[in-house]
């Protein structure tokens, strides 16, 4: 008997049915359900630096948990917005993931019972963990009494300065002790070098363009954009008295300059820092890793302070960025998930080793006593730079996360920059921004209060 | 003989049914990856999100609030600003750049296109961390003693100057790349022409009004629409370059504008919205720049 029938009747003859037949084949293999061994997690990160601490520890971890695989993802800064789409399709989300700060309160739109992640109160209470961590730090992962996530970082700032050429201009920075002194030293330090009539030198640099260093001032006073409740606080005293004062010293007192290129870490901030044109800069544990990394010829030239007081005796420090760990509600095994969030942030070997790497301190208390936080840095002339960061931890002011923190930042950029370059007073910038803010939270409400409501999605 | 009649029926259906299954693949893809998601957006746009599992009707108070919103305004304007300078100055200079890479004076002309067309291979993200080192404000090449005489220019810190720097760093980003469609369109001319109008006494220029222009007729009507939905579709260049569109929007595109309603502000039917009132824009400017330069008009 022939094949059936006649292969060369076949329209267009061989090649095209073997083509059909292969098209048919590889769709077999694209819709067969992978093959599973043992447990999986699969965890997602957005941070190098963190991808790579993860990759040399997680197989201590599947050796203490044989039948678990681990599988590390790392997607870089598109992270967020793969996550975002997983969880809105209810398909494809990982088991657990990193999420940074100031992308968490898109995650908590919506009924809180509705949010991706698990809620991890009952777990952190019932281990006892809420008392072991600085509690301030559960509040960018807290929303409504629920906790998403547990602090991977205490990010307190210090301000990072020249030693040697303030010290050239007359200024011994370990005597500063308030904003006020830092003003009078910094006219000092701000210099026009060969007198060409352009200063050559400034006493500090600021981000004139986004929210990250005067939002470090704002909360260092305690305030915030949101606060506890939810409530848009941006327009009371605090902050427009902050706005003030942050605009002063670019305009009245001259001893700012704007950073240079986008953001604190752009190459172009750095080549300036090293031509000696800035002298400090407020800086968070990370961002010593950083320069660190990007500029060791520069070690032992930096010394650190805590940030200047806004009166004698007041708080020295803020916070500055921040990620979690949480599990998500497709995981389908929160307690083996829960074993990997505990080895990933509790375990005092893997802390040591990231601040080997990273200079993170751990928001664990515990952990603080190990030795390595207190040896000097060479990056810092021999100063143990770990030290002054953990005596300045228990201070940290909280930063209380909201769902609409992305529009609010957005928008509390555009007030800063117009203050700062005197298109507005602060507190013209800063009422305008709360009503527009305020009207946003408002339309919804309203919209989710009496719209008709379509469930597109039943659990 | 029954089912001799059968087995030919068979073929006869077949053979019918075959050419529907071989372009199958396409239009299935086409439908999952294209039709659905064009039909659901265009349905998204009238819903706002409630959070990740419920979304409200809204009817088309999404399309009137678009209308109020001065972001959209502003980065409607940043995007139209980037279009026109696209048409003015890029445009302008690939074509010159083709006629000097097709004259005949012109040595080294295969290393020279290559060179012109190679920033096209450089991914956006990388030219914008390049162009970003290039405008800075103290240290960066434009503003420096040989270029601008050490005026310092802030390119990505004051607003008016920011769409500037994009649209130059979009010129050397694609002039190059265009240039190339010209060059193509410009080798296509006949030579008699050229000639004929030599001997009629034609100076250069007329050359080029009366023949180069008319013969490139097509191509610029491709170039200049291909460029249009382009520019107005632009995203990752001022993304990075002005760190999402700081300060104060100055950089802020429609793409981009879009991109941070769905994604960072999780308002998705907002999002969808700005979509389809691109789409609209681009449409109608595609429409109307095919009607002027002539591609409807029957030869």
């Amino acid at each position: 008997m022939r094949f059936p029938y006649d292969l060369e009747s076949f329209p267009l003859g061989k090649g095209p049915m073997v083509m059909l037949v292969l098209f048919f084949i590889s769709c077999l293999f694209i819709f067969a359900p992978a093959e599973e061994k043992g447990e999986n997690l699969e965890f997602w990160i957005f941070a190098n630096t963190h991808y790579e601490e993860y990759q040399a520890r997680v197989p201590i971890f599947e050796a203490q948990h044989p039948d678990v695989n681990v599988k590390l993802i790392n997607y870089g800064g598109t992270m967020h917005d793969k996550l975002l789409t997983a969880l809105l399709s209810d398909f494809g989300a990982p088991d657990v993931v990193e999420v940074e700060i100031t992308s968490i309160g898109r995650f908590l739109k919506g009924d809180i019972d509705e949010v991706g992640f698990v809620d991890l109160r009952p777990r952190l209470e019932a281990e006892g963990w809420m008392e072991k961590l600085v509690v301030s730090r559960f509040t960018p992962w807290s929303y409504r009494g629920k906790i998403f996530g547990i602090p991977h970082d205490l990010h307190p700032v210090v301000l990072l300065y020249r030693d040697g050429l303030f010290k050239a201009a007359g200024v011994e920075m370990t005597e500063i002790e308030t904003w006020d002194d830092f003003i009078d030293a910094g006219k000092k330090a701000t210099r026009d070098l060969d007198g060409d009539g352009k200063i050559d030198q400034y006493a500090v640099v600021l981000d004139n363009k986004t929210e990250s260093d005067y939002f470090n001032l704002l909360l260092q006073r305690g305030g915030g954009f949101f606060d506890v409740d939810g409530n848009v606080v941006i327009d009371n005293e605090i902050a427009i008295e902050t706005l003030a004062f942050f605009t002063s010293l670019f305009n009245e007192h001259k001893i700012a300059t704007p950073v240079y290129g986008t953001w604190h870490g752009d190459p172009s901030n750095f080549a300036a820092m090293q031509d000696g044109k800035i002298l400090s800069v407020l800086a968070p544990d990370w961002y010593v890793g950083i320069l660190k990394s990007q500029m060791p010829q520069m070690s032992g030239k930096w010394k650190a302070i805590g940030m200047p007081a806004w009166e004698v005796g007041s708080r020295r420090t803020t916070t500055r960025g921040g990620t979690m760990v949480g599990i998500t509600k497709q995981c389908k095994n929160p307690d083996l998930a829960w074993e990997l969030l505990k080895f990933a942030y509790f375990d005092k070997a893997g802390l040591i080793n990231r601040y080997e790497t990273t200079r993170i301190i751990p928001p664990l208390k515990d952990a603080w006593d190990a030795p390595i936080y207190k040896e000097p840095d060479a990056y810092l002339g021999g100063q143990p730079l770990g030290k002054l960061f953990i005596e300045l931890a228990p201070d940290l002011p909280p930063r209380y996360q909201n769902p609409y923190w992305s529009e609010a930042a957005d928008l509390l950029n555009d007030a800063i920059f117009n203050a700062v370059t005197e298109k507005q007073t602060p507190r013209e910038a800063l009422t305008e921004l709360a009503e527009k803010v305020r009207s946003i939270i408002a339309k919804d409400q309203e919209r989710w209060g009496e719209g008709i409501r379509d469930e597109f999605r039943t659990e | 003989m029954n089912s001799e009649r059968n087995r030919y029926n068979f073929w006869h259906q077949q053979q019918k049914i075959a050419p529907y299954l071989f372009i199958a693949p396409f239009y299935i893809l086409f439908i999952v990856f294209m039709g659905y998601p064009l039909i659901s957006s265009l349905i998204m746009s009238f819903y706002e999100m409630r959070g990740f599992q419920s979304r409200i009707f809204v009817g088309i108070s999404n399309f009137t609030d678009l209308l109020r919103d001065p972001i959209f305004w502003k980065s409607l304007w940043n995007t139209t600003y980037f279009a026109l300078g696209t048409l003015i100055l890029q445009l302008p200079i690939a074509l010159l750049l083709a006629i000097l890479l097709n004259a005949k004076f012109v040595r080294g002309k295969n290393f020279l296109r290559l060179a012109f067309f190679a920033p096209v291979l450089v991914a956006g993200v990388f030219v914008a961390i390049i162009f970003n080192l290039i405008f800075d404000q103290r240290a960066g090449l434009i503003n420096n003693e040989f270029i601008l005489f050490g005026k310092e220019i802030g390119w990505l810190s004051e607003g008016k100057y920011v769409m500037p720097a994009v649209i130059l760093t979009g010129v050397w980003q694609w002039a190059g790349f265009n240039m190339i469609y010209f060059l193509a369109g410009l080798q296509g001319i006949r030579q008699e022409l050229y000639e004929a109008a030599a001997v009629d006494g034609a100076n250069w220029w007329q050359s080029f009004v009366h023949i180069t222009l008319p013969s490139l007729r097509p191509v610029i009507a491709f170039v200049v629409v291909v460029s249009m939905i382009g520019s107005f579709q632009l995203f990752d260049l001022p993304y990075i370059l002005t760190n999402g569109g700081e300060p104060a929007d100055a950089g802020s595109t429609i793409v981009m504008y879009l991109y941070k309603n769905g994604f960072q502000f999780m308002r998705l039917g907002y999002a969808a919205t700005i979509g389809w009132v691109l789409f609209i824009i681009i449409a109608i400017i595609s429409i109307a720049q095919l009607k002027l330069l002539g591609v409807f008009r029957e030869e």
